[in-house]
């Protein structure tokens, strides 16, 4: 099997992550639906998260056997291309399981006599966790391991040679780009989890004193796992850079090896969501003394649109937690949030001018 | 501390972020020269506007059981061991007791139970528990520790 033989497997990683993602929410978020803890068995919730596995599987399978289908007769970008129906399918699933539980929500009116209560622990300013740098090494390692390998190799290459898609480009257009790739995915996911260490922990306030520690362990396990799948794109971006700096040549199976450390930090991650659940919920946290607050999270759909995006202009959080499996999201009624989105894709379109300037 | 407050309540959050910090305070959990989040990061955390927090630390300072600075950020200033309070202040606070308590009195309750309800809420605060132990009308001590039985 050749790499372009692999072409289905971010169709299959795709599929498996979006089946998976409800998995890792809380029990009382689903599918974007708030939910007060009394209700997280209600039947209709049961139903809807049966029906999406089966529908997302069923489109995981279907897709997956087109990319494999296909990868051999049509472009070699049309397996890729899949991923964009199959996404849209997903996101369709949830949105149908989204729309049920909402129904059933708004017409038993499960929130009817309950006291919403928002708890913060004021410890987690004033005794902050610490941003892992540490974990940044390996990253840093690898982008300085890069730029001296590329420097060695620089003079005695020629020209323009043949990258391992066939293409042939400008010697500095290679180097530029792949220095540039590492700085880009290192700056912009290091920089992320910076500001998320600076937002607000998601705290459920039926269990305050619980849920903040369970939190903190939620972050630095997610911290970790994010450091070290940077390292690991880097090194990929690093392996695809010796190919074509004619470090070394590789056929057949062999040249997939670039793609495995991303395969494997992605998995890594992927395990470590699967075992904290958003915010950590599923983790064990035991806490003596006060527990201030027994009260239930607000009902704050209204600020989530399409259950997905959050969008609230009163509240100054740049970042927030994620509805959609473990992670976070951006509050994109806050400017700041815009500035973040603009500066990223404006840092893409750089890279794929770039690339498309030097004909690759 | 955890520090919670109800959005949707009656008491506007701003008044609600000053009577948990002061609750705070009052129970030891919050001691004099310990430091409070800033106004814009509580205000993050709560989801709510940075003005809100900004005019429930202002009350606290108004009342100098916080301190504000550029540098040193929201620090508490005093609590039950920093002495006695300013006259002035016990003069206005007992003026607003005899308010509450004469709303519990027109609303009808016993005066045996709104001592009790008193001795209850004292247990929370960093009280000795000599000062706790003093004879009302016909509550004991022990009935103190039975909670808010009878109230509201």
């Amino acid at each position: 099997m050749s790499a372009g033989g692999l072409a289905f497997f971010p169709v299959l990683v795709v599929g498996t992550l979006m089946c998976v993602a409800p998995a890792s929410s809380r029990p009382t978020v689903q599918f974007g639906v708030r939910v007060p803890r009394e209700r997280t068995g209600a039947p209709v919730i049961r139903r809807e998260r049966r029906a999406y596995y089966r529908r997302t599987a069923a489109t995981a399978v279907c897709c997956v056997i087109v990319a494999v289908t296909v990868q051999g007769y049509w472009p070699f970008w049309l397996p890729r291309i899949i991923l964009l129906p199959e996404l849209a399918a997903d996101l369709c699933c949830f949105w149908v399981a989204r729309r049920n539980i909402a129904a059933v929500k708004n017409a038993d009116n499960w929130y009817a006599g309950l006291r919403p209560t928002i708890v913060t622990d004021t410890s987690w300013r004033t005794n902050p966790p610490r941003f892992p740098v540490r974990w940044l090494i390996p990253a840093l390692a690898v982008m300085a391991a890069t730029a001296v390998v590329g420097a060695l190799r620089y003079p005695s290459l020629p020209a323009h040679i043949v990258t391992g898609s066939g293409h042939r480009v400008s010697k500095s257009a290679v180097s530029a780009l792949v220095m540039a790739g590492q700085v880009y995915v290192t700056t912009v996911c290091s920089g992320l989890m910076l500001i998320v260490y600076r937002s607000r922990p998601d705290i459920e306030a039926a269990d305050p004193a619980a849920s903040t520690l369970r939190y903190r362990r939620f972050l630095a396990a997610m911290t970790r796992a994010l450091l070290t799948l940077i390292a690991l794109v880097d090194t990929t971006l690093l392996l695809f850079a010796l190919r074509d700096w004619q470090v070394y040549r590789l056929s057949g199976i062999g040249r997939v090896l670039p793609v495995l450390p991303v395969a494997v930090g992605m998995l890594l991650l992927a395990a470590v969501a699967r075992r904290t659940g958003q915010g950590g919920w599923r983790l064990n946290g035991n806490v003596r003394g006060l527990v201030l607050a027994t009260g239930t999270d607000r009902d704050d759909d209204r600020f989530w649109k399409a259950g997905l995006l959050y969008v609230n202009r009163d509240d100054p959080a740049i970042m927030v937690g994620s509805r959609l499996g473990a992670g976070w999201t951006l509050n994109l009624g806050n400017p700041a949030a815009w500035l973040i989105v603009a500066g990223i894709v404006a840092a893409i379109t750089g890279l794929a001018i770039i690339e498309a300037a030097a004909g690759m | 501390m955890l520090l919670s407050i109800e959005p949707d309540g009656p008491v506007p959050i701003y008044q609600q972020i000053r009577d948990r910090i002061v609750e705070a305070i009052a129970g030891g959990r919050q001691p004099a020269g310990s430091a409070l989040p800033s106004t814009r990061q509580l205000a993050v955390d709560l989801g709510v506007n940075f003005h809100t927090v900004n005019k429930g630390y202002d009350l606290l300072r108004q009342e100098g059981l916080l301190r504000l600075g550029r540098k040193s950020g929201a620090v508490v200033r005093r609590d039950a061991a920093s002495g006695p309070p300013d006259p002035g202040w016990v003069q206005d606070w007992t003026s607003r007791l005899h308010t509450l308590l004469a709303e519990a009195a027109a609303q009808g309750m016993p005066a045996t139970d709104i001592v009790r309800g008193c001795r209850a809420a004292m247990t929370d605060f960093a009280f000795p528990a000599a000062a706790l132990d003093w004879p009302g009308p016909s509550a004991t001590a022990a009935e103190a520790g039975n909670g808010s039985e009878g109230l509201p």
